[in-house]
C-alpha cells in the first residue's frame, strides 16, 4: 500500500489501476469531510459578521456589510473581554504549575529505579480512567472546607491536580526515550543531580515539555464543566463558561450572530496555537500510544 | 568494555546522587494528587452511601440504598442507554471512519504534505472548545434557519428541509453524528502514527509477493496496528463514558432528556440549578457507576483484544 513502486509487469499494472479505482470512493469521502470541516469554521466566522436578520433570511449568503458590532457586544456587553483575561490568567498559571510539578516527577519515575516505582507510576496513570463526575461533589466540598470554592486559585488547584495523570504519563515516555549518555557524561564531569536535570535532561525533553504545556493549555482553555461546578460569582467566569452562559441567554435574545462572535473569540487562541504548534499537539497524542 | 576504577566509582555515586532526587521531585506531585485526586475519589465512595442535600454539614448514612434506588430509576437507565449508545454506536462509526481515512492516507495516493494537511484539518475540532462546537451544531440543525435545512431547500429537496433534526428520535443521532465529526480526527492521528511505525519493507515485500491493497491492509496493517488500536479503544471508552459538555450545551439552557448522558444526569442531580434537586449523595452514586463502567469496559476491551504477539 505504501510506496507504490510500479513494477513494469502487466498484472501489477492492472492491479494498480484497480486499487486506484477502489480508492476513489473513500478518497471522495475524505475530501468532502475535510471540505465540510473547513467550511463549517469559515462559515461561523463569516456569520459572526452578519446581522441576525440576514442570518435568518439566508444562512448561506455572504454578509452585505461587516457588522463589527457583534464583536463589540460580545466583548464589552457580554463581557467576553473580562472573561478572556480570567481564562488567560487561570489557564496560563495552571499550565505552568502542571508542567513544573509533573516534569520532575516524570523524570524520577521514568529514569531512576527505586522500589515502588511501578506502583507509584500506575497510581498516577490510573487516574486517567477516573471520570471527573466522581470527583465533582467531593472536590466541591473539599474546596468549600478550605475556603477555595468560588475562587480562581481554587479552580487552578483543581485544574492542576486533575491534569497530573495524563501529563505525568506523557512526560514519563518522553524522559524514558532520552539517551542516557549525556546524563552520564554530565555527571562524570562533576555536575550534581540537580544540574543534570535542569541543565541537561530538561532541555533535552523540551519537545515533551512544550507538548505537555500546549496540550494542557488547549484542554483547560476549552473546558467549562469544572468551572461551572467550582465557580458561582459571574465576575470569575472563565471564557468557555461565559460562552456557555451566553448560549443560555440566547434562548431569550435569539441573538445568534452575537453568540457566533463569542464562539470566534473563544476559538481564536487555540486556533493560533494549533496553527503554529500542530506538530507538538499531534506528537502528544501519538507518543503515549505508540511507544515501545 | 573496560571501565576505569575511577569511572566505576563515579557511576555508583551518580546512581546514589540521582536517588536523592526521588523525594523532592515526587513530593509536590504526590501531595497534590493525594489531596485533590485520591482523597476525593475515596470520599466519593463514602458519599455514595449517604443521603445528603449539601445544605447540612453531614447527611444520613443509608448504606447501599442509593444504588438500590438506581435500579428502579428510569431516568438513570435511559441516560445510561444513551451513554452506551455513544460508546458503542459512536465508537463503531468513529473507528470505521478513522480506519477508512487511515487506509486512504497511507496508500501513497497523496504525498506527505497533503497527508499532514488532511490530518490537521480532521483533527482541528479537537482543539476547539466543546461549547463552541455545540453552538455550531445547534445552528446546523436549527429547524427554521439552520444550515442543513436551508441547504436542502436550496437544492430543492423540500421534504428534508422541513425535518426537525433535533426532534424526538432524531436528536440522539444528530448528536452522535456531531460526536463522530469531532472525534474521528483524534483516532485518525493515533492510527496513522501506528501505520507510520510499520517498516516500509514489509509493504514492499507484500507487494512483491503479489498482495493487493486490501490484503495488505487486513494481513499486515491491522495486525501490526493492534497495540495502538487497543490503546485507542481504551481511550475512547474513557472519553465516551464521561461525555458531558457537548450534550449539556447543545440545546440551550435545558437539554432535552433524550440526550442526557449519565454524566449530565449526575450534574443535574447534584448541582443543576434549573431543577434544583441537590441530591449530592445520590448524584455521586450515579458517578460511581460511571467509574465501574469504565473499569468494566477497560477490562473487557483488553481481554477481547488480547492476542498472540505478531512478529515478522
Amino acid at each position: 500500500m505504501l510506496h507504490s513502486s510500479s513494477a513494469p509487469s502487466q498484472s501489477s499494472w492492472k492491479d494498480g489501476l484497480r486499487s486506484k479505482l477502489l480508492a476513489i470512493p473513500p478518497a471522495t469521502i475524505l475530501i468532502l469531510w475535510s471540505a465540510f470541516t473547513i467550511f463549517a469554521f469559515i462559515w461561523i466566522v463569516v456569520a459572526s459578521f452578519k446581522d441576525n436578520r440576514e442570518l435568518f433570511a439566508n444562512a448561506w449568503a455572504l454578509p452585505t456589510a461587516i457588522h463589527w458590532e457583534n464583536y463589540v457586544k460580545a466583548w464589552a456587553i457580554a463581557r467576553m473581554g473580562h472573561y478572556f483575561v480570567n481564562s488567560l490568567v487561570v489557564v496560563s498559571i495552571s499550565t505552568f504549575l502542571i508542567v513544573a510539578v509533573s516534569a520532575p516527577a516524570a523524570y524520577v519515575l521514568g529514569r531512576v529505579s527505586f522500589p515502588g516505582r511501578h506502583l507509584l507510576t500506575n497510581t498516577f496513570v490510573v487516574g486517567m480512567g477516573v471520570p471527573y463526575q466522581v470527583l465533582l461533589v467531593p472536590l466541591f466540598v473539599l474546596l468549600t472546607r478550605i475556603g477555595l470554592v468560588d475562587s480562581l486559585p481554587g479552580l487552578i488547584v483543581v485544574y492542576v491536580a486533575l491534569s497530573l495523570p495524563f501529563t505525568i504519563f506523557l512526560l514519563i515516555s518522553f524522559f524514558a526515550s532520552l539517551p542516557s549518555e549525556l546524563e552520564d557524561a554530565a555527571a562524570i564531569d562533576g555536575a550534581n543531580e540537580y544540574q543534570v536535570f535542569y541543565r541537561v535532561m530538561l532541555p533535552l525533553a523540551s519537545p515533551g515539555i512544550i507538548t505537555a504545556g500546549i496540550f494542557n493549555f488547549i484542554g483547560l482553555w476549552n473546558e467549562y464543566m469544572l468551572a461551572l461546578v467550582m465557580l458561582n460569582d459571574q465576575n470569575k467566569r472563565t471564557l468557555s463558561l461565559a460562552l456557555y452562559g451566553l448560549q443560555g441567554s440566547m434562548q431569550y435574545t435569539a441573538d445568534w450572530t452575537g453568540l457566533f462572535a463569542g464562539v470566534v473569540i473563544v476559538m481564536v487562541p487555540t486556533f493560533i496555537l494549533f496553527l503554529i504548534l500542530s506538530e507538538y499537539v499531534i506528537a502528544g497524542i501519538t507518543l503515549g500510544a505508540t511507544k515501545g | 568494555v573496560r571501565l576505569s576504577a575511577q569511572r566505576f566509582l563515579r557511576e555508583g555515586q551518580m546512581r546514589k546522587e540521582r536517588k536523592r532526587l526521588i523525594i523532592p521531585f515526587l513530593l509536590p506531585a504526590a501531595i497534590l494528587y493525594t489531596v485533590f485526586f485520591i482523597y476525593p475519589t475515596v470520599d466519593a465512595l463514602r458519599m455514595a452511601t449517604f443521603d445528603w442535600s449539601g445544605f447540612t454539614p453531614t447527611g444520613d448514612f443509608i448504606g447501599l440504598a442509593n444504588f438500590q434506588e438506581l435500579l428502579h430509576d428510569e431516568v438513570y437507565w435511559s441516560t445510561l442507554k444513551f451513554t452506551v449508545m455513544i460508546l458503542l454506536a459512536g465508537g463503531v462509526m468513529i473507528f470505521g471512519m478513522a480506519f477508512l481515512f487511515t487506509a486512504i492516507l497511507s496508500s501513497g495516493m497523496w504525498g506527505p504534505f497533503s497527508k499532514k494537511v488532511f490530518r490537521a484539518i480532521l483533527f482541528f475540532p479537537n482543539v476547539v472548545a466543546t461549547v463552541a462546537l455545540a453552538t455550531l451544531w445547534a445552528f446546523i440543525y436549527n429547524r427554521n434557519f439552520g444550515l442543513l435545512n436551508s441547504f436542502f431547500e436550496m437544492i430543492g429537496i423540500e421534504k428534508l428541509s422541513k425535518v426537525t433534526w433535533t426532534g424526538p428520535g432524531l436528536i440522539t443521532w444528530a448528536v452522535l453524528i456531531a460526536m463522530v465529526w469531532i472525534y474521528v480526527g483524534f483516532y485518525l492521528v493515533l492510527l496513522l502514527a501506528g501505520v507510520d511505525k510499520i517498516s516500509p519493507e514489509l509493504f514492499d515485500a507484500a507487494k512483491v509477493e503479489g498482495a493487493n491493497q486490501l490484503q495488505v491492509f487486513v494481513n499486515i496493517t491491522i495486525p501490526l496496528l493492534w497495540d495502538v488500536l487497543t490503546v485507542a479503544v481504551v481511550f475512547w471508552g474513557i472519553t465516551a463514558i464521561k461525555q458531558f459538555e457537548f450534550m449539556y450545551a447543545f440545546a440551550g439552557i435545558r437539554p432535552p432528556r433524550e440526550i442526557w448522558t449519565t454524566a449530565v444526569y449526575m450534574y443535574v442531580l447534584s448541582f443543576g440549578k434549573r431543577d434544583a434537586v441537590f441530591r449530592m449523595g445520590y448524584g455521586t452514586a450515579v458517578a460511581v457507576t460511571l467509574l465501574i463502567l469504565v473499569a468494566i469496559f477497560v477490562v473487557v476491551a483488553r481481554r477481547l483484544m488480547r492476542r498472540e504477539v505478531v512478529q515478522f
